[in-house]
């Protein structure tokens, strides 16, 4: 059984508009997810639609086994995915930290001491000192918040996250703080990871799955290589591939593979072709059309 | 998104894509707000306000709001009922000057009972008036209404600036639900009290968001040179570009004035005659006599 | 003359410990294109809205140093007069929406200044064209797209056509369609209409081949001020703090440490397509 099974989902809000049209869909579990899409593409609609948080208007949204449509599921539900929403600000609604993180494992039954453990486990795996506990919410920086909001989520010990927008308004670092922490609850934890991001250097560099929305509609599944290789069906949602990944297809050089996707690999495609080239063929023609050669190095095959 | 043909959404309803009240100058329509709304304080008779709902209800119609989208207001009505009902069953006043009347093992005071039920019609007849006027207007029909009245600007923009906020907490009070929802609580499950507790944490991240966005506003209203005065920095006056766009004609002074006309003429019969006051009801009479009192 | 220029300029929010601000000096030419750039917190959103006034005139601290627009102290220059000198838009389009249609939105600035009606009307005919959202205007601002909102927002302050133009990261918040049109906008107003324009980006890739001039923010000081191609030669001091610029002129410039090429850093994807047939072993066909 897959962690996530969705047929035929179609949503419509109540002013009758469309969100989503017919999707099909599965999840298995441990995988890491970008769902990607202009706005106004569903693609927040179908990820609260795969928390359960909006049913579906027809169709059928299956978590672990339990169908997001019946009702009182809720607990069973959170236990299974959680949602982070993109401004932590909504999802705040304690007083202190503690009792922030403690909120769900409350609302689920969990009494101390095992509430406890829970929660300064869920915080120590977010990044929350304990120190914070006592503090409110509001007056932390935004990453800290959103931190705290990952972690409350944690402390229910769901099987798979989904983190609306994770880096909007983040610098760099800040970025790859928080992809590198999500990493981690995936790797070591064995979380499923599904993210909702404009971000496409994101999604290159963490996500191993990519889902492109259009229109209501999946128009693109596959691993993120094969999707950035598709630039044209990409256009169509107004996405683009990374910089280096429209320079690798524009360049066509047969050197370079043409699903590179970050500075490194396209550097050190570039320079085996340019060095390869130089010294296997001084006229630089017949070198390109040589598969053994023409493979940079660091990439396969897919 | 695919928008649907019929319909758009507004801060605080959804108005038809198309519909025969937009032919009328926002004031008109702002006079169909106050007649609807505010005739229903003048008449005791419920027969009467049950009259102007039908009527209203008819504009409904004629003004093509789609019957279905007015389902989420059903809530609101049993919730006003109820509270009206249980007052008036709780705190009856002085037993002594009432009338009880035995009624399935309850002990009910009619006066009382009647005071909740005619009052509950009138605060209908009122509250349908103006979602009439909230399912046919959108933000900006609200705005040249109060601005062709000439309010000064600042009341006009800070109606707008509220009914805005408005539309955004209520935004934010349905994501912090989700977002209390993907935390496990289960509204269904929850016990009156605990319910209540639950509306008073709502608070906390309401307050975080309105604060935030309060700072926010008063940076944007001076970087686009806004003075509370209203008044630009030269000394001369604030242009109305808006207002200034839109034209009455005489369909719409004819329709605004017979409107009104008809408000005074009922206000007046009402405080003159007792044409509307509950004793020339006949339905109450009717009830009276059913339950013998009287 | 200079459009903007501050010299000395430190500046501590109040309850702060550090200043956010340190001892900035900038001056920036009439007509200029200038990105500043630098990691969070640096102070790059402080330095902007010095330039617009909003320190001190409505954010509380402590500011020590002038801050001149054409030559003008910008704290004594009343908030009408400077609308119309300078504007700045937001990194949050809907946090700075105050109206509730888009026209009304367009129009509010224009009103405060109180230009004649006609005027009005051909200046948000102008910018609901340039920015694209004429079919809008009788929309809720809320109610429409992110990068909708933030053309609404650009769209609202160019109306008043100022000389000056600041954006605060304004492709943060919506979607890669909706970031190519804010820098097409922004194109179109530095190629057509001369406007000196300041923008904070960490999308360095989409306003690098547009800008004159790159400045570099880290912790609350001007670390450096030069022309792009000259600034992202120094790919580790960028890199170290965590400030990245386009793939392509990454990409050149390792080539370049390599002994492997030899010309400008290209800025773009077309730039970075001709600098690659102009490598003499490479793109062999």
């Amino acid at each position: 059984m897959s962690l996530l099974e969705v047929n035929d989902l179609t949503f419509q809000y109540e002013d009758g508009t469309s969100a989503l049209r017919g999707i099909d869909f599965t999840v298995e579990e441990g995988e890491f997810i970008a769902l990607i899409g202009q706005n106004g593409s569903g693609k927040t609609t179908f990820a609260k639609s795969l928390a359960g948080l909006l049913r579906p208007t027809t169709g059928r949204v299956v978590v672990d086994g339990i169908d997001t449509a019946r009702k009182g599921v809720i607990k069973e539900l959170v236990r299974r995915i959680g949602y982070v929403f993109q401004n932590p600000d909504h999802q705040l609604f304690n007083n202190n930290v503690y009792d922030e993180i403690a909120y769900g494992p409350t609302n689920l039954g969990i009494d101390d001491p095992e509430r406890d453990e829970i929660v300064r486990e869920a915080a120590a795996a977010a990044g929350v000192r304990e120190a914070l506990f006592t503090e409110h919410p509001f007056f932390l920086t935004k990453g800290l918040r959103q931190r705290i909001a990952i972690a409350s989520t944690l402390a229910m010990r769901p099987k798979a996250i989904i983190v609306d927008e994770p880096t909007t308004g983040q610098d760099y670092r800040q970025s790859a703080e928080i992809m590198t922490f999500l990493t981690r609850l995936w790797r070591d934890e064995g979380h499923t990871i599904i993210i909702v991001t404009h971000e496409m250097p994101i999604v290159a560099a963490y996500a191993q799955r990519v889902v492109a929305l259009c229109e209501g509609r999946i128009l693109l599944d596959g691993t993120t290589r094969d999707v950035f290789a598709r630039p044209d069906e990409l256009r169509r949602t107004f996405v683009k591939p990374p910089q280096v990944t429209r320079l690798a297809q524009a360049w066509g050089d047969p050197g370079i593979a043409s699903d590179v996707i970050t500075v490194e690999e396209l550097v050190d495609g570039a320079v085996s072709s340019i060095v390869g080239r130089s010294s296997a063929s001084p006229a630089g023609i017949s070198g390109g059309t040589d598969p053994a050669s023409a493979r940079g190095p660091g990439r396969k095959g897919q | 998104m695919a928008r649907s043909e019929f319909a758009k959404k507004t801060l605080l309803g959804i108005v038809p894509a198309d519909s025969p009240f937009y032919a009328f100058h926002p004031v008109t329509r702002l006079a169909f707000l106050f007649v609807l709304s505010v005739t229903p304080m003048f008449i005791d008779r419920p027969e009467i306000n049950l009259a102007i709902i039908a009527m209203t209800f008819g504009l409904f119609w004629w003004g093509r709001v789609r019957m279905s989208d007015l389902k989420k207001y059903r809530l609101l009505l049993v919730t006003v009922a109820l509270f009206m009902f249980i007052v008036a069953y709780l705190a009856p006043g002085d037993k002594a000057q009432l009338t009880p009347v035995r009624l399935v093992g309850l002990t009910l005071y009619w006066e009382p009972m009647r005071w909740a039920f005619v009052s509950y019609v009138r605060l209908m007849a009122m509250l349908f008036g103006a979602i009439l006027y909230f399912s046919t207007n959108r933000e900006r029909d609200v705005l040249v209404g109060l601005r062709t009245l000439r309010l000064p600007f600042q009341v006009s923009y800070v109606a707008g600036l509220s009914l805005r906020s408005a539309g955004m907490f209520m935004e934010d009070f349905a994501t912090i639900r989700e977002a209390e929802q993907a935390r496990a609580l289960d509204l269904d499950a929850l016990s009156l009290r605990e319910k209540v507790k639950l509306y008073t944490m709502y608070t906390v991240p309401l307050f975080a968001v309105a604060l935030r966005r309060a700072d926010e506003i008063s940076a944007a209203l001076y970087a686009r040179g806004y003075t509370l005065s209203g008044r630009p920095g030269t000394g001369g006056k604030r242009t109305d570009y808006l207002r200034d766009k839109s034209v009455l004609r005489v369909r719409d002074w004819v329709v605004s004035f017979g409107l009104l006309g008809t408000f005074v003429v009922i206000a007046i019969v009402s405080r003159t005659t007792g044409v509307f006051s509950i004793q020339a009801s006949p339905l109450i009479g009717f009830v009276e006599q059913l339950l013998g009192i009287g | 003359m200079n459009a903007i220029e501050l010299s000395g300029v430190t500046w501590r929010y109040e309850h702060a410990k550090e200043p956010a601000l340190v001892d900035v000096d900038l001056a920036i030419p009439e007509g200029e294109f200038v990105l500043v750039i630098g990691p969070n917190e640096a102070g790059k959103t402080t330095l902007v809205s010095a330039i617009k006034g909003l320190i001190p005139n409505s954010i509380t601290g402590v500011l020590k140093g002038d801050v001149l627009v054409f030559g003008e102290r910008v704290e004594s220059i009343k908030p009408p007069v400077l609308a119309k000198q300078i504007g700045f838009v937001f990194a949050d389009p809907e946090s700075q929406f105050t109206a509730l249609t888009v026209e009304e939105e367009i129009v509010f600035g224009l009103e405060n200044v109180g230009w004649p009606r006609e005027t009005i009307g051909k200046r948000v005919e102008w910018a609901a064209r340039i920015t694209g959202v004429e079919d809008l205007l009788d929309k809720p601002p809320y109610d429409i797209s992110g990068g909708q909102k933030q053309r609404v927002a650009i769209a609202s302050v160019i109306a008043m056509q100022p000389r000056i133009l600041i954006l605060d990261e304004p492709t943060a918040m919506i979607d890669p369609l909706g970031k190519d049109l804010v820098v097409r906008i922004c194109a179109e107003l530095k190629n057509d209409h001369d406007m000196t324009i300041v923008v904070v980006e960490h999308n360095i890739e989409a306003f690098a081949p547009l800008a004159d001039k790159v400045v570099m923010v880290n912790e609350g000081r001007v670390e450096r001020v030069a022309p792009p191609r000259e600034i992202f030669r120094d790919l580790d001091y960028l890199l170290a703090r965590d400030v990245h610029p386009p793939q392509v002129s990454q990409v050149f410039g390792r080539l370049r440490e390599r002994g492997l090429y030899r010309g400008e850093l290209p800025l773009s994807d077309e730039e970075g397509f001709a600098s690659w047939r102009t490598l003499p072993e490479g793109a062999a066909r």
